[in-house]
């Protein structure tokens, strides 16, 4: 027999306000041109929040295969870079590099503190996307799939992508370094359903 | 219950990732079928670290036999810089519904080996050849490739090779395909066919500076017969409605036209007409939430709720590919997924429960657009798939009397 249920549909929303930067003049030696090797700032803590903002600011940027400095003016700089060759010096990072500055990680393998580095400092960190699949690293951890939530990845042996939000069909609004015919953005992805992808987390969020 | 909104709002010029402008928001409700929307202020909330406005709504409202409805609206204190959420405000607020009859449906556990092999009424190998299909170059990315598909009512399969700039057309039981080259983007996207031939293909990444990615109408020579523009970032998929081409939209997970009466709809138009759920041939709408391992399912007719179900797995669920009725019946694809395999559960709902349900192999070596895997024509599932070989398209019988 019918029972009486009483739930019902509501929506957790992801919204941006404001992300408009400054604009820059086009280059196709973009890194040459603009980018640094600054050190990074330590930090004591790291929110998910604060790690969604620093991915939101390369919302709209380049793709640059091993990649990693971008600026924020919500447009590719060096648009139609070979895709083939890690050494154009364009902008954006790739999938791995992108993980690796959101997550505000470090260059040393077992060091899981947590380190700022600047939109225009170029560097891709040590991780490639299936070393992040295998949780290599101190910050980095294998989660289950369905454990995963707002700024965890899903990773396979080519690709890695951040939930940004859950769609209400169970796709994930993922954050993505995507490739240079897509550069960086915020697309609807069906990852975590399918086997070639893990799930990975960075520690030692603060909540 | 509680309405909650996550927000990410960017001190311009700050590098502190951790810096937070002001935000403040509003939410508006009203009962279904009220005149005017009730101001709650929404508060300042924090999530493991996810900063949020939140609300807790009235009970009136969830008390109510009937549906409530709601929108938000959220600032940057101090700018001028507003956002509605749905982006169409009042015009087209989000609407919460009770179901108070839901058919309840256990899925069990998958075990990821009986998969149903389907009939094959399209193939074509990886490559750049007349009949070949395109993989998007690069060393650094996975394979994408073959972007989406669509099937008339004649069983005419029409592939979008998005890296070669064409459509792929199987005449039913041909061996070797047409090819219609049509003026797309090159990247990954969505592909719909009208009854009367139009190729509708919405493009996944949009112009700098636009408010969303392109839906561009093809005759059946690929000719370009209109280009508008999506309202929102991110649209996942493209369905042809009875009334037209409508699209999914992200991040309100809205449906929105894109068409009226054969013409081109702006995007603020679209935002104004966007609604929950997805119109359906046969009438009604559906309307889809995954909470979970658990899928709410319901066939809405105006106000009314007709049918509903709440499908359960001991397996966890991923995304639905496909909602679409069949008479009084309602064929669902799921995935369902481990850590290590994953599969698409096709499930024929009735007034009773599961009429009749199978399992498919994933059959995702490449990437397409999100949502592009399944089409259902007259009493026949298509499953467009892939391996190193190349990308094909399956045909299943749905086995209904």
């Amino acid at each position: 027999m019918p029972r009486t249920r009483g739930f019902v549909f509501a929506f957790v929303v992801a919204a941006i306000l404001g992300t408009a930067g400054t604009a820059a003049a086009y280059h196709t030696r973009f890194v040459a041109d603009n980018c640094n090797y600054s050190a990074p700032t330590p930090t004591s803590y790291i929110t998910r929040d604060g790690s969604a903002a620093v991915a939101l600011r390369a919302r709209y940027e380049g793709y640059q295969w091993a990649g990693g400095c971008w600026n924020d003016n919500d447009r590719d700089d060096s648009p139609n870079d070979p895709r083939e060759d890690p050494a154009t010096g364009g902008e954006g990072g790739d999938c791995s590099g992108f993980t690796f500055k959101v997550w505000r990680e470090s260059l040393d393998q077992s060091n899981a503190g947590f380190e700022q580095w600047g939109l225009l400092r170029n560097v891709h960190g040590p991780y490639t996307a299936a070393a992040f699949k295998a949780g290599t690293g101190a910050p980095n951890v294998t989660v289950s799939k369905t454990a995963l939530t707002k700024m965890d990845a899903l990773a396979s042996d080519t690709h890695i992508g951040l939930i940004y939000a859950v769609n209400p069909d169970g796709t994930d609004q993922i954050i993505e370094a995507k490739g240079e015919d897509y550069g960086t953005g915020i697309w609807t992805r069906t990852y975590r359903g399918s086997s070639s992808y893990s799930g990975v987390r960075r520690t030692g969020w603060s909540s | 219950m509680q309405l909650a909104y996550d927000v990410n709002c960017l001190e311009e010029g700050v590098d502190d990732a951790e810096a937070r402008c002001e935000v403040a928001g509003s939410l508006f409700l009203r009962v279904e079928g009220g005149r005017d929307f009730e101001r709650l202020p929404l508060r300042q909330a924090d999530a493991q670290g996810i900063r949020q406005l939140t609300a807790n709504v009235p009970d009136s409202f969830t008390a109510a036999p009937s549906s409530f409805e709601y929108y938000a609206e959220l600032e940057r204190v101090g700018t001028g810089d507003r956002l509605l959420v749905p982006p169409g405000g009042e015009a087209a607020p989000y609407r919460s519904r009770v179901l108070n009859n839901a058919i309840d449906v256990d899925l069990g556990v998958a075990d990821f080996g009986a998969h149903r092999r389907g009939a094959r009424v399209a193939s074509a190998r990886w490559g750049d050849g007349s009949a070949s299909v395109g993989l998007e170059p690069g060393k650094s990315v996975g394979p994408v490739g073959a972007s989406s598909f669509d099937v008339d009512e004649t069983g005419t399969v029409f592939l979008l090779d998005q890296v070669h700039r064409r459509v792929l057309r199987w005449a039913r039981g041909a061996q070797h395909p047409a090819r219609v080259p049509v003026s797309v983007d090159g990247r990954l996207a969505d592909l719909a066919v009208s009854d009367e031939g139009s190729l509708y293909v919405l493009e996944s990444v949009a112009r700098p500076g636009r408010s969303g990615p392109l839906v561009r109408r093809f005759d059946e020579t690929g000719r370009e017969l209109d280009v508008v523009e999506a309202a929102e970032r991110s649209p996942s998929q493209i369905r042809v409605a009875p009334d037209g081409p409508m699209v999914l939209e992200h991040p309100s997970h809205q449906w929105t036209p894109m068409a009226l009466d054969g013409y081109p709809l702006p995007p603020n138009e679209q935002r104004r007409r966007a609604r929950t759920g997805r119109p359906l041939r046969s009438g009604g709408e559906a309307i889809v939430l995954r909470v979970g391992n658990e899928l709410r399912i319901a066939v809405a007719s105006g106000d009314r709720i007709v049918r509903s179900w709440r499908l359960t797995s001991a397996t966890p669920l991923g995304e639905v590919q496909l909602v679409e009725a069949v008479g009084a019946r309602l064929v669902v694809v799921v995935r369902t997924f481990t850590e290590s395999a994953d599969e698409f559960r096709v499930v024929t709902l009735d007034r009773r429960g599961v009429a009749r349900q199978f399992a498919v192999a994933s059959a995702d070596w490449a990437e397409t657009a999100p949502l592009s895997r399944f089409r259902l024509v007259g009493r026949s599932l298509y499953q467009l798939g892939s391996n190193a070989a190349g990308a094909f398209v399956n045909r299943y019988d749905l086995e209904m009397r």
